[in-house]
């Protein structure tokens, strides 16, 4: 087990956001978490990256606790992280993003006397997170310059750049064009065969088509975990979140 | 494309450096006041300090005038009182610039925004009542008066005069560009770099690793280090501190320098000094209201012209290599 979570509770004043939640994600999977909006998805992911301080309960990540460090410290761990909005570095290349990401995992942070480009390792390695998502062809491009579609992709290259173990990644084609959502379904295919994945999606195609274990949100609670075929038989879940068209 | 993306390794001292080194050499000879050349010298290595702050990492410092007076009080202290050696009355300068950039970063930067903002005003303003009212060490209102100004000492026999303004000019014209030559290279290095991500998405650079809050420090401290040292320099122009050194009017002026020579390099600070300093000894004796000029030109800066005068010249320069690279291809 990779990731796993105790009574993991968010108060937001009256409001409970996520309300003990016990998350259980093994090593090498998929593992999607849907449900309807407000469900707690992003606030859960919020407490799993520290970006949140959580209200109760404990975070493990590969049998460490991490509840309460910071998301710098977090990421260091080697869980990396993709948001739901873009949050890139606009004025800066596609290179220059992925690499200033990747020089967190290096030396040489208060290094004030020699050139950045004297530190070649994160260079390279960041040229090999575009490699690896097939975006090399836009690494001089300036990112706020970038269609939509491209920058889902290098909020992706952000996350990879930790080097991680476990990636967040927040609905990684919200808003994107049918064309280029399969693009993605198909690189998270590919990256899912090194490793492990939380993915938060409302695309049921997407869901349905990558996952291997799936767990259901409803107000903050659990309500379903199990493969795919499980939870789209599951009465909870048709009854709470397919609704209707169940 | 690397090269495309990233650009190129540029050593410690190039042909920009030589460029910018050989146009401030002439300032003494197209400028009509023999004392002008050193004061823009300095207000132009305060502002460029200021802009690390401003220009690279995002952060609006009103402040800036208690780090130039710091470094003003500190050397014309040590000069008067102590007699030592200039060149370490001014590294005394540098590191209670330094010092105090902590004390005001290190309070400032728990709040972000306008918060922020007031809060370094304030610090400038408590600095200006600590100097005012400490009249026994600081001279209050008077200012500091007869700092002395003796010649330098490299090695015993060896002086280097810097008594008439043309000798003195070349000492400042020597320690900018050396100064400028390290912030440049510190904006390149690996920390500089990181300066820019906070400037461009605090949460993302803390969400890539980076924790957000030493770098900003760490930016006040250098930025402290070099308005100290200009602050130094300023004292030992003027052979006194007056008050106004660590006056708001100070923090604002480098703010309109950089603003108005553009915030987006390490160039337009330079630029900045040079034309407000020049405005404003050649318009304030044509017109007595002549502030009222920089006003206006300011206004029209922040809502029309962003990248101030050095972005404009980047500008047209890049539509005439665009111009000629269309003209190329069609022929």
């Amino acid at each position: 087990m990779i990731l796993k979570t105790e009574g993991l509770t968010k108060h937001f004043g009256g409001l409970t956001a996520v309300n003990e939640v016990d998350l259980r994600v093994e090593e090498g999977v998929i593992h999607s978490i849907i449900g309807p909006n407000g469900a707690g998805k992003t606030t859960l992911f919020n407490l799993l990256t520290g970006e949140l301080p959580v209200s109760a309960g404990e975070i493990y990540f590969r049998e460490k606790r991490i509840t309460g460090l910071k998301p710098n410290q977090i990421v260091r761990a080697r869980i990396g992280r993709s948001f739901q909005q873009n949050k890139i570095f606009k004025n800066l290349t596609v290179l220059e993003n992925v690499r200033l990401a990747v020089h967190a995992h290096h030396r040489g942070h208060f290094d004030l006397l020699h050139h950045f480009l004297s530190f070649t390792a994160p260079v390279e390695q960041a040229w090999g997170i575009l490699e690896e998502l097939g975006i090399t062809g836009i690494a001089a491009k300036n990112a706020g310059e970038l269609p939509h579609g491209q920058q889902r992709t290098l909020e992706v290259a952000l996350a990879l750049a930790a080097d991680p173990l476990l990636l967040l990644l927040d609905e990684p084609t919200s808003g994107m064009s049918p064309d280029d959502s399969v693009k993605m379904i198909r690189l998270l295919k590919k990256l899912g065969q090194r490793l492990t994945m939380v993915v938060i999606e409302h695309n049921m195609n997407l869901v349905m088509s990558i996952s291997s274990v799936i767990t259901v949100l409803q107000q903050g609670t659990i309500i379903a975990s199990g493969s795919p075929s499980e939870i789209e038989q599951d009465k909870a879940v048709r009854e709470a979140y397919l609704g209707g068209q169940a | 494309m690397i090269e495309a993306a990233l650009g190129k390794k540029k050593p410690l001292a190039d042909r920009e450096i030589w460029i910018l080194a050989g146009l401030l050499l002439f300032l003494p000879f197209v400028l009509p006041y023999q004392s002008l050349p050193s004061e823009i010298l300095i207000y132009a290595l305060g502002a460029v300090s200021f802009n690390i702050l401003m220009g690279f990492t995002g952060l609006l410092s009103f402040g800036q005038g208690a780090l130039f007076g710091a470094g003003a009080y500190m050397t014309g202290l040590i000069m008067v009182n102590l007699g030592w050696h200039p060149l370490l009355a001014l590294l005394c300068a540098c590191l209670i610039g330094a010092v105090t950039a902590f004390l005001v970063g290190y309070f400032s930067i728990r709040q972000v925004g306008i918060y922020f903002v007031m809060l370094t005003l304030a610090f400038n303003q408590l600095a200006f009542f600590i100097v005012y009212q400490w009249k026994g060490l600081t001279g209050g209102d008077d200012g500091l008066l007869e700092v002395p100004r003796p010649d330098l000492t490299l090695f015993p026999g060896v002086e280097i005069p810097i008594q008439t303004n043309f000798q003195f000019f070349l000492f400042v014209w020597v320690v900018f560009i050396l100064a400028f030559i390290v912030i440049r290279r510190i904006i390149n290095s690996p920390f500089g770099r990181i300066l820019v991500a906070v400037k461009e998405n605090p949460e993302r650079a803390t969400a890539v690793g980076y924790n957000i809050k030493h770098y900003k420090l760490a930016a006040f401290v250098i930025s402290g280090f070099f308005t100290g040292l200009a602050g130094g320099l300023y004292a030992l122009f003027m052979k006194m501190v007056p008050i106004t050194a660590v006056e708001l009017f100070t923090s604002t002026d480098f703010i309109i320098m950089s603003l108005l020579g553009g915030l987006g390099s390490l160039y337009g600070p330079i630029l900045g000094a040079i034309i407000v300093k020049i405005a404003s000894e050649i318009l304030s004796e044509i017109w007595a209201r002549w502030l009222f000029v920089l006003g206006l030109t300011f206004i029209v800066f922040v809502l029309f012209m962003r990248g101030g005068v050095w972005g404009l010249l980047t500008a047209i320069r890049d539509k005439r290599r665009a111009a000629r690279l269309v003209e190329e291809k069609r022929q």
